[in-house]
């Protein structure tokens, strides 16, 4: 795997990735904040080309690094090199009708489960990090995060059938 | 005062249009400027607010260009960033040079002529390089390198060019010591102006559009030529942040030099001096140059034709400085011959551009 990064003036900067197998990868990053990935196969010339958004541009990057997307609910899974055997599940969910009023510490949602909320979502207005105090209100958006039994735990047990 | 309103309002919807067409819309600005001026829709005079914004104008495009004189980046480039600019500066110097002689122009004015030749117009090719996504190959990084090796060759020109009058050596002491104050100034408040330029409020413009009208204002009391300190201003400032200065100067920029080109095409007569016969001639020369000098890069660092003539197709627009160049030095017919080469082959070049594949093949049929 060979790895260079030339600056394009006026453009932005381009990383280019030979493959082991002799594909070519180029990614440039434009100054407008939109990017484009070339995809060079071995022998051949044309490369085959697509632009994303910067949002896209994360979305992959965070695909190529490893993290699964779920078909229901956004989730995703994050692995960090140093630390292979440690595997976080980040979930959103929505909050339903029953537990409208209720607070976290009232829910005992880590005792119960062993999840953590992490961030609570409501009409575009984020609480990173919320007291155990916060009081829910259905069709909150709900950042979990745990392990995979314990997401499947706080789905059972708290959010219910 | 009316004029400039109306000639904007124009260029806006040019603009719009243009870029409905994916057409370049400099030309437009030029032709709906001729237009105006020539058949009298509207009675344009210059003067005034028109003049002194199509002169900031240029002065700003002076000021971009000397932001982008970084000596650092191009040593990272090596020799490849010589060898293709010094190609380019040759062949399209050398056609335009004599090919202006041979069609009867005064060496002068065939100097001019040359230098305009050399001029790709940076938008035209950035756009059409991210447009159609040529930017993986390697010759699209030799285009991207040259253009900058063509707008310091245009800065340098223009900086000797008007160095030209009265008693030289009293002149370039004046000048060397503007350039100088103005390095240690900027060397001295190196930190206060960067922390200014990443203000989010109204001073990083303030700041820099100052700066700039200052230069012009030292220019004038010294009785220095304008381009030296605002060149050397944004030379300068390039050390503290240029990508701040970039993005502070970049609005100022295109609108004064949308000005610049409509009331530049209201300068130009069209029932006087212009012959068509030696405008197809001068662009026939120009896209001639840029295809040989493309070609001639191509073989020399990529050594293959196939990278020289898509080097060549999309270089072949020509842009801002060879207007600017000829407005300020050419005579009237230069002036207009080359501002008329201009509108054809920028709108050419985006074409040859696009299909520079079907020109390659065309050149040199694969089995």
């Amino acid at each position: 795997m060979s790895e260079r990064s030339v600056e394009l003036p006026g453009i932005g900067t381009k990383f280019e990735l030979e493959t082991e197998n002799g594909d070519k990868v180029a990614i440039v990053f434009m100054n407008s904040g939109r990017n484009q990935i070339y995809i060079i196969e071995k022998g051949r010339d044309n490369p085959a080309a697509a632009e994303l958004n910067a949002k896209e541009a994360r979305r992959l990057g965070s695909i190529l690094s490893g993290a699964i997307i779920e078909a229901e609910r956004e989730a995703v899974e994050i692995a960090f090199s140093a630390l292979s055997d440690l595997r976080i599940r980040v979930h959103t969910y929505v909050i339903p009708k029953k537990l409208a009023g209720r607070s976290i510490a009232d829910l005992r949602i880590r005792t119960e489960s062993g999840a953590t909320i992490v961030a609570v979502s409501r009409k575009n207005v984020n609480v990173i990090s919320p007291d155990p105090s916060h009081v829910f209100q259905e069709g909150d958006i709900v950042v979990a995060i745990g392990e995979s039994d314990q997401l499947k735990a706080f789905e059972t047990r708290i959010l219910g059938p | 005062m009316d004029e400039i309103v109306v000639a904007l309002l124009c260029c806006l919807v040019l603009a719009l249009a243009a870029r409905r067409l994916s057409l370049p819309p400099v030309p437009f600005y030029i032709i709906a400027g001729v237009i105006a001026g020539n058949y009298g829709l509207t009675a344009l005079r210059t003067g005034g607010i028109a003049e002194y914004f199509s002169h900031l104008g240029l002065i700003f495009l002076l000021f971009y260009s000397g932001l982008e004189f970084r000596p650092q980046r191009f040593l990272s480039r090596g020799s490849s960033f010589v060898t293709s600019g010094v190609l380019d500066l040759a062949v399209n110097l050398a056609i335009g040079f004599f090919g202006a002689l041979a069609l009867g122009f005064s060496p002068f004015q065939a100097f001019v002529v040359g230098a305009a030749f050399l001029d790709t117009s940076s938008a035209i090719a950035v756009a059409s390089l991210i447009e159609n996504r040529k930017l993986a190959s390697r010759e699209s990084e030799t285009i991207v390198w040259l253009l900058i090796f063509e707008d310091l060759v245009m800065v340098f020109l223009i900086f000797f060019v008007s160095t030209d009058v009265g008693n030289p050596f009293f002149l370039l002491a004046k000048i060397a010591a503007v350039v100088l104050l103005i390095f240690v100034a900027v060397r001295l408040l190196s930190r206060q102006i960067a922390a200014v330029v990443q203000r989010d409020d109204d001073l990083p413009a303030l700041f820099t559009v100052t700066a700039v009208l200052a230069a012009i204002a030292v220019a004038a009391a010294l009785g220095i030529p304008e381009a030296v300190p605002v060149i050397v201003l944004g030379s300068a400032l390039s050390r503290t942040n240029p990508a701040a200065f970039e993005r502070i100067v970049t609005p100022f920029k295109d609108v004064f030099l949308v000005v610049f080109f409509f009331f530049f095409g209201t300068t130009i007569n069209l029932l006087g001096e212009i012959s068509i016969v030696l405008i197809l001639a001068v662009s026939l020369l120009a896209i001639a140059a840029k295809a040989i000098g493309g070609l001639a890069i191509g073989r020399a660092l990529h050594h293959s034709t196939a990278a020289g003539i898509e080097i060549g197709a999309n270089t072949v627009a020509h842009g801002e400085f060879a207007i600017a160049l000829a407005a300020i030095y050419g005579s009237g017919l230069v002036s207009s011959t080359v501002a008329a080469m201009v509108i054809i082959t920028s709108i050419l070049g985006v074409f040859t551009a696009r299909y520079s594949a079907s020109l390659a093949a065309l050149i040199r049929p694969r089995p």
